[in-house]
């Protein structure tokens, strides 16, 4: 279990402040998602966190300690990161991918034969990574990730190129792991964020602009102004809406 | 598994046995057992004394170059990356042109490899920083700034000759280097030799997981436990050492090091900790090949090897590089 803090963190790069003074506490047991536009900060936070963007002022700390005294082996070993983009340059197999992934906890055959049956990869574990689908693929990182059983779990934008079945197919799977892990998600699908995460953090111009449990997040016009839309619900059926986002008119 | 390395080694053994009878003068195969038997004949004394300590000298050599390129392509994550063709060898020759032809009171065989480990050195971070490696430059950036660094390096080399050589045949030894060639050495020498291959293979294998994890992108390496820069700056050390003593003993030998990492790859898949042992036993059965040609196509006179390994490499860069274009 690992408790995630961030105290008054800024980071910037020459002409742009990223993130200005930010402060968040995250906890296990929760899925979080971090949502906001583009440009927002999500995906810087989110690299802050896992601690391969150093923080510029303030700090991150993983269970009371900077994490700019961990090691990098130290930080693999508690935290899994899965990222927006991967390109690999070399055409692993599954069973490469989910083992270099087991190493940083040095996880013997039996975690990664369980790892493999947890995310149903028994029929790929030969297949070449060229050749997998973009769900095959999601579930591939996700195993190679999870393999470690890390107690910390950040995701920049899941399927971002998956279609929408396996894109709640691997919500449901992170929402699983939040049970005993701490799990911070990068969320462009506001509709999905709502639904799967029980906290939403919106970003706007690198600051906060609220952080609240989901419904609360996407009350009705709450963020409007933040997205330039206007959003609405629909009822699809009873306790299942929809969220349109219309643009002015 | 098995299958695959039994065929391995039995091409090793069989470039071997092809060497051992190619030459000026052929050796049949019975002349080449008799010789190893421990027959005192004048043709098993010349076997033995000349052509066995080349052949392996060779196969320690083609060992290097096979390790060397496994290396780089791993650091610089593309398959066309090469120690030739990345200004690394150049680097390394021009320390050893320095070596050759300017007095400087030292043993010549310590500044012989040391100014080349120098030069291949200083050669691999011109290219990594020039093209720009900590701005996340993309390989063929990358690969760009090392041809162009090799081509710049080649000219210093030529000028160094030009300007430098008052002794015919210092410039004799340095133009051998140039065209690649494998020295003759005495048994010391490949005991030598072989000591600093093993040496080095030892070194590589323990950048095996670091190669393994820098193919997945810094940073899915850095997630994995790696730091992608020191991780880098200790490969690309290790690397310079191999490609060293590799143009020390054998001077410029083209794309040795395209090729065998290449071949290991399609034989045994992407991770490094069988890639890069596949990838020296096939070095050593190119050079071994190669060098044996180069002793017998035009006897009495010997084809210089760099451009025997160039004439099947060209091609092969090629073939490489037409299969990458393809969707």
């Amino acid at each position: 279990m690992t408790q995630v803090c961030v105290n008054s963190l800024r980071v910037a790069v020459p002409g742009k402040t990223l993130l200005d003074d930010l402060n968040l506490e995250f906890s296990p047991g929760q899925l979080v998602g971090l949502i906001g536009p583009n440009g927002a900060g999500k995906t810087t936070l989110i690299k802050t966190l896992a601690g391969f963007r150093p923080a510029g002022t303030g700090a991150v700390t993983w269970n009371g300690r900077d994490i700019r005294q961990w090691t990098a082996r130290e930080r693999a070993a508690v935290c899994g990161y899965l990222p927006q983009h991967y390109v690999f340059a070399w055409d692993y197999n599954v069973r490469d991918l989910i083992e270099l992934g087991a190493a940083r906890v040095a996880a013997n055959e039996h975690s990664i034969a369980d790892a493999v049956r947890a995310h149903e990869l028994e029929a790929l574990v030969e297949r070449r990574w060229s050749t997998l689908s973009g769900g095959e693929r999601a579930r591939c990182l996700l195993a190679s990730v999870m393999v470690a059983a890390p107690a910390l779990l950040l995701v920049d934008e899941p399927g971002a190129s998956l279609d929408i079945r396996h894109r709640i197919d691997l919500l449901a799977r992170l929402r699983a792991t939040a049970a005993k892990a701490t799990v911070i998600v990068v969320m462009h699908d506001l509709e999905l964020a709502a639904r799967y995460c029980d906290r939403l953090v919106l970003l706007a111009n690198g600051r906060i602009a609220q952080d609240a449990p989901s419904a609360e997040v996407i009350a009705p016009g709450a963020l409007d102004a933040t997205f330039g839309v206007r959003f609405q619900r629909v009822a699809i059926r009873p306790g299942f809406d929809a969220m349109l986002g219309i643009p002015p008119s | 598994m098995g299958r695959s390395r039994l065929l391995l080694g039995a091409a090793l053994l069989g470039s071997l046995g092809f060497a051992a009878s190619a030459g000026h003068d052929w050796a049949t195969p019975a002349a080449v057992f008799r010789s190893l038997a421990g027959d005192d004949s004048l043709q098993s004394q010349l076997l033995i004394t000349w052509r066995y300590p080349r052949i392996l000298a060779a196969a320690l050599v083609g060992a290097l170059l096979g390790l060397g390129g496994a290396i780089f392509q791993g650091v610089f994550r593309n398959p066309l990356a090469e120690p030739y063709l990345l200004g690394s060898s150049g680097g390394a020759a021009v320390g050893a042109t320095i070596a050759l032809l300017v007095p400087m009171g030292l043993p010549s065989q310590w500044l012989l490899a040391g100014l080349s480990f120098l030069g291949a050195w200083g050669a691999t971070w011109l290219v990594l920083l020039v093209g720009g490696w900590r701005r996340g430059a993309d390989a063929a950036h990358l690969l760009l700034a090392g041809v162009a660094i090799a081509a710049m390096l080649g000219a210093v080399r030529s000028f160094m000759m030009l300007a430098l050589s008052d002794d015919t045949m210092n410039l004799q030894a340095v133009l051998s280097w140039t065209l690649g060639g494998i020295q003759t050495p005495g048994w010391w020498g490949v005991l030598l030799l072989g000591g600093l291959t093993a040496l080095a293979l030892a070194a590589v294998m323990t950048l095996a997981h670091g190669l393994d994890l820098l193919g997945l992108g810094d940073e899915q390496a850095h997630a994995f436990g790696l730091q992608p820069e020191r991780f880098v700056r200790w490969a690309v050390l290790v690397a310079s050492a191999v490609v060293a003593v590799a143009v020390a003993w054998g001077g410029l030998v083209a794309f040795v090091g395209l090729i065998a990492p290449h071949v290991a790859r399609w034989r045994c898949g992407p991770r490094h900790r069988r890639l890069l042992p596949e990838s020296a036993a096939i070095g050593a059965i190119l050079v071994v090949l190669c060098d044996g040609l180069a002793r017998s196509v035009l006897p009495p006179a010997e084809i210089p090897l760099g451009l025997i390994t160039a004439v099947f490499g060209g091609p092969f860069f090629l073939f490489v590089l037409a299969r990458r274009r393809r969707p």
